[in-house]
């Protein structure tokens, strides 16, 4: 019945052709906005699990509660003080609690690739009379390349200049900037309550996210003396083989000590709620195209169902069954289906080609500099959009081929149809 | 071996319309049987329900011994493919297709075309439409349209060939045309023809005249 059913189709071309694209619209939306959600999605996790760490060990964070005093005050927990108003906020620590252990426990875990004890500080940076309060990160730079990417983002310089010591520090593009200092030259770095000292620039990073190139990098014992807290850390990264077990492994070692452990997902939680979101709306609106592309399947065959009445007769006269009438009009939905479905997918990719070539920096998001779109061509995208207007192609052409299925030849010739 | 219909009757409608009631007959092979009466005598019905189109509502019809009744949907449906070919009062042929792919819709359904392509072409020859196979029924005369829709009904070699009123849209020159090919088919290829008509003329043609009279036979079968 193929046969028959293609000739319906080429015969009533202006019909066909609105119906295909009803369906072929829906098909390459769907991968062309897909493809660019997802394409940056990708870039952005990508950036996230190969910038930064995949597990954060943190100084603890302790809410107040009614009791949480106690010890203060009667030094053992089962005595209670009784308060009005109870206090309440946060008692958080400032630094790691005993990291030497932390530091045997990761040494041992073969799972763990690598990791950085880190002490960050708020510090102003001056030059002359330039000045600008930033983030310094006092680390380990050898430990630091191994866990994170940032010496893939150094532009003068390199990295593993700090680790000789001696008050050298790394600056962000932006902050450089904003200093107006060049390579070699010193800037003054002060915390809040000390003197400021002489750090020398040995390098530049440019990452393309200025939140990021506002900081600079240090060793880290010269920032624990510009903060006066030798020794200690406020943060130890981890990086893992599997970025993918972050989370699982973060929470079980939450669970053995008092620090807060944040994989890389549960620390950016809430843009993966935004991504969820992002695609909800994108089933609901590419659903939504596909539905009207399915209604259009189904009026244009109840259509040729009714039009071809005679057909159907002289068919049935002639030998062919029921479900062959079946086949005759779902064949032709399933036509405009695959071929809808299919030039889509086509123009979807090439569409996505073309956005390709948008140029695109990202701004503070992270893009590359001088970069263009991010377009992913996951073949699971292809795949949805395919298996979406083919299901929706084949529920719409169901019910009028069920129909016409039903006729049978001598109700059609007692109606007269002619 | 033919057709035997007992105490057939069909109603149909609510409030139940009774348009056939108590048909009883046999028509044998090779022979052309007319069937004859009134508007709404119940011919047309008559020729539905004999040729498995239709079903009775009693009695019984019997195609070459087998109750069709008690036929599979698959039976009846190779009861027309393979014996039966039908002719209506309107030609009833697919607008999309070619003279030469209407003719050869019936084989299409058994994957017999390559097979009868050749006897396709030579069915359109004898009705004269050697020439116009590629050709859409809109293309052709409405007497040629009537031949096309005889050489599908006949281009399976069926057993059967039923036409209701087939000269009924054509004008004389056309309808001695067509009755000519169905009575040659009849008598070269020993079809047995059973014919809706009101043309008195041209069921004198036939072999036997039933008559009905609303939805009865009206008398004793008639030899011509």
């Amino acid at each position: 019945m193929m046969f028959l059913a293609v000739r319906y189709l080429l015969a009533r071309r202006r019909q066909t052709l609105l119906t295909l694209l009803g369906i072929f619209f829906g098909t390459a939306a769907y991968i062309a906005i897909s493809g660019f959600m997802l394409g940056f999605r990708g870039y952005f996790v990508n950036q996230l699990v190969n910038n930064n760490a995949h597990v954060h060990i943190q100084p603890r964070e302790d809410f107040l509660s009614d009791h949480s005093l106690d010890r203060e005050f009667f030094g053992r927990s089962y005595d209670h003080a009784f308060w009005d108003p109870a206090p309440s906020g946060r008692k958080d620590s400032a630094i790691v609690e005993n990291p030497q252990s932390w530091y045997r426990r990761l040494a041992a875990d073969p799972r763990v690739v690598a990791f950085s004890p880190q002490l960050t500080a708020s510090v102003i940076f001056s030059n002359g009379k330039a000045t600008a309060p930033a983030t310094i990160i006092g680390c380990d730079p050898l430990q630091q390349m191994k866990v994170t990417t940032i010496a893939d983002y150094i532009v003068e310089g390199s990295f593993t200049d700090l680790a000789a010591g001696g008050n050298r520090v790394i600056l962000g593009d932006e902050l450089r900037k904003r200093l107006g200092v060049r390579m070699l030259q010193n800037v003054l770095v002060a915390s809040a309550t000390n003197a400021p000292l002489p750090f020398k620039v040995v390098g530049i990073y440019r990452t393309g996210n200025r939140f990021t190139d506002q900081g600079a990098y240090g060793a880290l014992a010269d920032i624990q003396a510009v903060n006066r807290t030798p020794s200690q850390v406020n943060e130890i990264a981890v990086r893992l083989e599997d970025y993918l077990q972050a989370a699982p492994i973060a929470s079980t070692w939450s669970t053995l000590s008092q620090e807060k452990v944040e994989s890389w997902d549960q620390l950016n939680a809430n843009i993966f709620e935004v991504f969820r979101l992002q695609d909800a709306i994108r089933y609901v609106s590419i659903g939504a195209i596909l539905v009207v592309a399915a209604f259009g399947i189904t009026n244009v065959l109840n259509m040729t169902v009714m039009q071809k009445r005679k057909d159907i007769a002289i068919l049935r006269s002639l030998g062919y069954q029921s479900r062959d009438i079946v086949t005759l009009f779902f064949s032709q939905g399933l036509i405009l289906g695959v071929s809808g479905a299919f030039l889509g997918a086509v123009f979807g990719y090439l569409f996505s080609r073309y956005m390709q070539t948008i140029p695109f920096t990202g701004g503070t998001m992270g893009g590359r500099a001088g970069g263009t779109l991010i377009i992913s061509y996951d073949p699971k995208i292809y795949i949805q959009a395919v298996v979406l207007a083919l299901l929706s192609a084949i529920v719409a052409s169901l019910l009028p081929a069920r129909a016409a299925g039903k006729l049978t030849p001598i109700e059609i010739i007692r109606a007269g149809a002619e | 071996m033919g057709i035997v219909a007992t105490g057939v009757g069909k109603s149909i409608g609510k409030p139940i319309v009774r348009i056939l009631g108590d048909i009883s007959l046999e028509i044998r092979s090779g022979e052309f049987v007319a069937l004859t009466g009134r508007s709404g005598s119940g011919k047309s019905t008559l020729l539905y329900i004999l040729s498995t189109l239709d079903d009775a509502s009693e009695g019984r019809v019997e195609i070459d011994g087998r109750d069709v009744a008690r036929m599979s949907a698959t039976e009846i449906s190779e009861i027309r493919n393979e014996r039966v070919g039908f002719v209506f009062q309107f030609h009833y042929l697919l607008a999309e297709l070619t003279a030469l792919e209407n003719v050869l819709m019936p084989a299409r359904k058994t994957g017999r075309t390559e097979e009868l392509t050749s006897y396709a072409r030579e069915l359109l020859g004898r009705f004269g439409l050697g020439g116009k196979e590629d050709r859409l029924p809109r293309q052709l005369s409405g007497g040629e349209q009537q031949r096309l829709a005889i050489a599908r009904a006949l281009v399976m070699k069926p057993r059967y060939l039923f036409a209701d009123e087939p000269t009924g849209s054509l004008d004389s020159a056309n309808s001695e045309i067509v009755m000519k090919l169905i009575r040659e088919s009849n008598r070269n290829f020993g079809t047995t023809v059973i014919m809706v008509t009101h043309d008195l003329g041209y069921a004198g043609w036939a072999d036997r005249r039933i008559h009905l009279v609303d939805g009865r036979i009206s008398s004793t079968p008639t030899s011509t």
